[in-house]
Protein backbone atom coordinates (compact mmCIF):
# COMPACT_ATOMS: atom_id res chain seq x y z
CA UNK A 1 0.00 0.00 0.00
CA UNK A 2 1.36 3.32 -1.03
CA UNK A 3 0.05 6.20 0.87
CA UNK A 4 2.39 9.14 0.55
CA UNK A 5 -0.11 11.39 0.00
CA UNK A 6 -3.06 11.31 2.91
CA UNK A 7 -5.22 12.08 -0.10
CA UNK A 8 -4.72 9.79 -2.09
CA UNK A 9 -4.30 5.72 -1.34
CA UNK A 10 -3.52 2.71 -3.60
CA UNK A 11 -3.79 -0.97 -2.91
CA UNK A 12 -3.99 -3.98 -4.67
CA UNK A 13 -6.61 -7.04 -4.61
CA UNK A 14 -7.05 -10.68 -5.06
CA UNK A 15 -9.20 -11.75 -7.75
CA UNK A 16 -11.53 -12.92 -5.77
CA UNK A 17 -14.87 -12.36 -4.41
CA UNK A 18 -13.23 -12.76 -1.12
CA UNK A 19 -11.41 -9.56 -1.28
CA UNK A 20 -14.96 -7.50 -1.40
CA UNK A 21 -14.96 -7.48 2.27
CA UNK A 22 -11.27 -6.08 2.19
CA UNK A 23 -12.39 -3.51 -0.43
CA UNK A 24 -15.07 -2.33 1.48
CA UNK A 25 -12.66 -1.83 4.71
CA UNK A 26 -10.33 -0.13 2.72
CA UNK A 27 -12.90 2.07 1.38
CA UNK A 28 -14.25 3.23 4.96
CA UNK A 29 -10.89 3.51 6.32
CA UNK A 30 -10.35 6.33 3.53
CA UNK A 31 -13.54 7.63 3.76
CA UNK A 32 -13.23 7.99 7.46
CA UNK A 33 -9.67 9.67 7.04
CA UNK A 34 -11.40 12.23 4.67
CA UNK A 35 -14.24 13.10 6.78
CA UNK A 36 -16.49 11.64 3.94
CA UNK A 37 -20.24 10.97 5.00
CA UNK A 38 -21.82 7.10 4.82
CA UNK A 39 -24.21 8.19 2.15
CA UNK A 40 -20.98 8.50 -0.36
CA UNK A 41 -19.46 5.58 1.23
CA UNK A 42 -22.19 3.24 0.53
CA UNK A 43 -22.53 4.40 -2.99
CA UNK A 44 -19.31 4.50 -3.37
CA UNK A 45 -19.16 0.57 -2.32
CA UNK A 46 -21.32 -0.02 -4.56
CA UNK A 47 -19.82 1.06 -7.57
CA UNK A 48 -16.58 -0.26 -6.64
CA UNK A 49 -17.75 -3.76 -5.55
CA UNK A 50 -20.40 -3.63 -9.20
CA UNK A 51 -16.55 -2.52 -11.20
CA UNK A 52 -14.47 -5.47 -9.49
CA UNK A 53 -17.01 -8.41 -9.76
CA UNK A 54 -17.41 -7.08 -13.51
CA UNK A 55 -13.41 -7.20 -13.87
CA UNK A 56 -14.03 -10.90 -12.07
CA UNK A 57 -16.57 -11.76 -14.61
CA UNK A 58 -15.55 -10.65 -17.81
CA UNK A 59 -11.85 -9.40 -17.57
CA UNK A 60 -10.07 -12.74 -18.16
CA UNK A 61 -6.86 -11.52 -16.76
CA UNK A 62 -4.96 -13.11 -14.16
CA UNK A 63 -3.09 -10.67 -12.25
CA UNK A 64 -4.29 -8.31 -9.03
CA UNK A 65 -6.65 -5.70 -9.63
CA UNK A 66 -5.20 -2.17 -8.48
CA UNK A 67 -7.71 0.21 -6.46
CA UNK A 68 -7.07 3.82 -6.02
CA UNK A 69 -8.59 6.17 -4.43
CA UNK A 70 -8.34 10.08 -4.49
CA UNK A 71 -9.88 13.23 -3.06
CA UNK A 72 -9.51 16.13 -4.80
CA UNK A 73 -11.66 18.98 -3.55
CA UNK A 74 -14.99 18.18 -3.88
CA UNK A 75 -14.56 15.00 -5.82
CA UNK A 76 -13.87 12.14 -4.96
CA UNK A 77 -12.46 9.51 -7.51
CA UNK A 78 -12.25 5.58 -7.12
CA UNK A 79 -10.03 3.87 -10.09
CA UNK A 80 -9.55 0.19 -10.85
CA UNK A 81 -6.89 -0.96 -12.89
CA UNK A 82 -6.72 -4.54 -14.53
CA UNK A 83 -3.33 -5.68 -16.38
CA UNK A 84 -3.01 -7.71 -19.32
CA UNK A 85 -6.43 -7.79 -19.94
CA UNK A 86 -8.44 -7.23 -23.58
CA UNK A 87 -10.65 -4.21 -23.91
CA UNK A 88 -13.82 -3.45 -22.12
CA UNK A 89 -15.05 0.25 -22.08
CA UNK A 90 -17.61 0.27 -19.61
CA UNK A 91 -18.59 3.50 -20.53
CA UNK A 92 -19.66 2.00 -23.95
CA UNK A 93 -21.90 -0.76 -22.52
CA UNK A 94 -25.52 -0.59 -23.74
CA UNK A 95 -28.35 1.01 -21.32
CA UNK A 96 -30.63 -1.64 -19.69
CA UNK A 97 -34.30 -1.00 -19.46
CA UNK A 98 -35.16 -0.93 -15.93
CA UNK A 99 -38.72 -0.40 -16.60
CA UNK A 100 -39.56 -3.90 -18.13
CA UNK A 101 -41.93 -6.35 -16.88
CA UNK A 102 -40.91 -9.50 -14.11
CA UNK A 103 -41.43 -11.63 -16.95
CA UNK A 104 -38.86 -9.95 -19.02
CA UNK A 105 -36.31 -9.28 -15.89
CA UNK A 106 -33.06 -11.20 -15.79
CA UNK A 107 -30.68 -11.03 -12.75
CA UNK A 108 -27.43 -9.64 -13.72
CA UNK A 109 -26.71 -6.43 -16.29
CA UNK A 110 -28.13 -3.88 -13.58
CA UNK A 111 -24.28 -3.61 -12.35
CA UNK A 112 -22.88 -1.27 -14.68
CA UNK A 113 -26.50 0.86 -14.56
CA UNK A 114 -26.65 1.45 -11.42
CA UNK A 115 -22.64 2.89 -11.43
CA UNK A 116 -24.06 5.20 -14.05
CA UNK A 117 -26.97 6.01 -12.16
CA UNK A 118 -24.72 6.24 -8.96
CA UNK A 119 -21.69 8.14 -9.67
CA UNK A 120 -21.35 11.82 -11.76
CA UNK A 121 -18.47 11.06 -14.48
CA UNK A 122 -17.30 7.56 -15.35
CA UNK A 123 -13.68 7.64 -17.85
CA UNK A 124 -12.11 4.58 -19.30
CA UNK A 125 -8.60 4.36 -20.67
CA UNK A 126 -6.81 0.95 -21.99
CA UNK A 127 -3.06 0.92 -22.95
CA UNK A 128 -1.04 -1.52 -23.35
CA UNK A 129 -3.46 -4.04 -22.27
CA UNK A 130 -4.30 -2.23 -18.81
CA UNK A 131 -7.61 -1.22 -18.48
CA UNK A 132 -8.72 1.45 -16.38
CA UNK A 133 -11.91 2.58 -15.16
CA UNK A 134 -12.19 5.71 -13.19
CA UNK A 135 -15.65 7.16 -11.86
CA UNK A 136 -16.22 10.09 -9.92
CA UNK A 137 -18.56 11.11 -7.32
CA UNK A 138 -19.31 15.04 -6.20
CA UNK A 139 -19.29 15.53 -2.59
CA UNK A 140 -22.32 17.31 -1.70
CA UNK A 141 -21.97 20.81 0.84
CA UNK B 1 -20.32 -10.55 6.96
CA UNK B 2 -23.71 -11.28 6.36
CA UNK B 3 -26.72 -13.26 8.63
CA UNK B 4 -30.11 -14.50 7.39
CA UNK B 5 -32.34 -16.63 9.69
CA UNK B 6 -36.33 -17.22 9.98
CA UNK B 7 -37.87 -14.01 12.71
CA UNK B 8 -39.85 -15.01 15.10
CA UNK B 9 -42.96 -14.19 13.08
CA UNK B 10 -41.91 -16.26 10.08
CA UNK B 11 -40.39 -13.28 8.34
CA UNK B 12 -36.89 -13.68 6.73
CA UNK B 13 -34.01 -11.60 8.66
CA UNK B 14 -31.62 -10.10 6.95
CA UNK B 15 -28.35 -8.26 8.42
CA UNK B 16 -25.51 -7.32 7.56
CA UNK B 17 -23.42 -6.46 3.90
CA UNK B 18 -25.37 -8.48 1.05
CA UNK B 19 -22.52 -8.76 -1.75
CA UNK B 20 -21.84 -11.14 -4.71
CA UNK B 21 -19.63 -12.89 -1.94
CA UNK B 22 -22.45 -13.45 0.13
CA UNK B 23 -25.11 -13.92 -2.53
CA UNK B 24 -24.93 -17.81 -3.22
CA UNK B 25 -25.59 -18.15 0.61
CA UNK B 26 -28.50 -16.44 0.49
CA UNK B 27 -30.21 -17.60 -2.70
CA UNK B 28 -29.74 -21.19 -1.31
CA UNK B 29 -31.71 -20.20 1.97
CA UNK B 30 -34.45 -19.00 -0.23
CA UNK B 31 -34.72 -21.27 -2.67
CA UNK B 32 -35.14 -23.78 0.58
CA UNK B 33 -38.45 -21.42 1.36
CA UNK B 34 -41.87 -23.29 0.02
CA UNK B 35 -43.29 -20.26 -0.04
CA UNK B 36 -43.03 -16.61 0.05
CA UNK B 37 -42.28 -14.73 2.64
CA UNK B 38 -41.78 -11.07 4.00
CA UNK B 39 -38.01 -10.06 3.90
CA UNK B 40 -37.21 -7.97 6.71
CA UNK B 41 -34.18 -5.18 5.90
CA UNK B 42 -33.54 -4.13 9.16
CA UNK B 43 -30.69 -4.83 10.18
CA UNK B 44 -29.04 -5.00 6.43
CA UNK B 45 -26.78 -2.39 5.89
CA UNK B 46 -25.87 -3.36 2.02
CA UNK B 47 -26.64 -4.58 -1.31
CA UNK B 48 -25.48 -4.86 -4.35
CA UNK B 49 -26.91 -6.17 -7.58
CA UNK B 50 -25.74 -9.68 -6.94
CA UNK B 51 -27.97 -9.64 -3.69
CA UNK B 52 -30.97 -7.37 -5.78
CA UNK B 53 -30.76 -10.42 -8.33
CA UNK B 54 -31.39 -13.28 -5.56
CA UNK B 55 -34.40 -11.77 -4.45
CA UNK B 56 -35.35 -11.38 -8.48
CA UNK B 57 -34.75 -15.10 -9.09
CA UNK B 58 -37.14 -15.50 -5.70
CA UNK B 59 -39.91 -13.36 -7.26
CA UNK B 60 -39.87 -15.13 -10.29
CA UNK B 61 -40.37 -18.49 -8.20
CA UNK B 62 -43.21 -17.49 -6.34
CA UNK B 63 -44.48 -15.23 -9.45
CA UNK B 64 -48.08 -16.11 -8.79
CA UNK B 65 -48.24 -15.36 -5.02
CA UNK B 66 -47.51 -11.51 -5.81
CA UNK B 67 -45.01 -9.07 -5.29
CA UNK B 68 -42.45 -10.00 -2.75
CA UNK B 69 -42.80 -7.46 0.41
CA UNK B 70 -39.23 -6.16 1.76
CA UNK B 71 -39.82 -4.34 5.02
CA UNK B 72 -38.02 -1.63 7.03
CA UNK B 73 -35.72 -0.53 3.93
CA UNK B 74 -33.46 2.35 4.48
CA UNK B 75 -33.71 5.75 1.86
CA UNK B 76 -30.32 4.44 0.82
CA UNK B 77 -30.98 0.61 -0.58
CA UNK B 78 -34.34 1.95 -1.23
CA UNK B 79 -32.56 4.24 -3.77
CA UNK B 80 -30.30 0.96 -4.85
CA UNK B 81 -34.56 -0.58 -5.68
CA UNK B 82 -35.48 2.56 -7.29
CA UNK B 83 -32.32 2.91 -9.77
CA UNK B 84 -32.75 -0.69 -10.43
CA UNK B 85 -36.77 -0.26 -11.68
CA UNK B 86 -37.16 -3.04 -8.95
CA UNK B 87 -39.19 -0.89 -6.64
CA UNK B 88 -41.95 -1.59 -9.25
CA UNK B 89 -41.32 -5.29 -9.21
CA UNK B 90 -41.35 -5.64 -5.12
CA UNK B 91 -43.49 -4.27 -2.94
CA UNK B 92 -41.03 -2.01 -1.03
CA UNK B 93 -41.47 -0.41 2.31
CA UNK B 94 -39.01 2.46 3.28
CA UNK B 95 -38.41 2.19 7.36
CA UNK B 96 -40.49 5.07 8.33
CA UNK B 97 -37.96 7.92 9.39
CA UNK B 98 -37.37 8.72 13.28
Amino acid sequence: MRDENPGRIEMYFKRSLDSLSEISEFLEGFFTRQGVGPDHLESVTLATEELFTNMLKYGGGEAEILIGLERADRELSVSLTDFDVDEFDVTKVPEVRVDRPLSEREPGGLGIHLIKKMMDRIEYEYVDRRGKTTFVKTLDG
Amino acid sequence: MLDIRLGDNGEVALSGRLDAAQAPRVQQFLDGLAEPRVIDFKELEYISSAGLGVLLKTQKRFEANGALKLINVSKHLGDVFNYSGLDQIFNVELVEAE
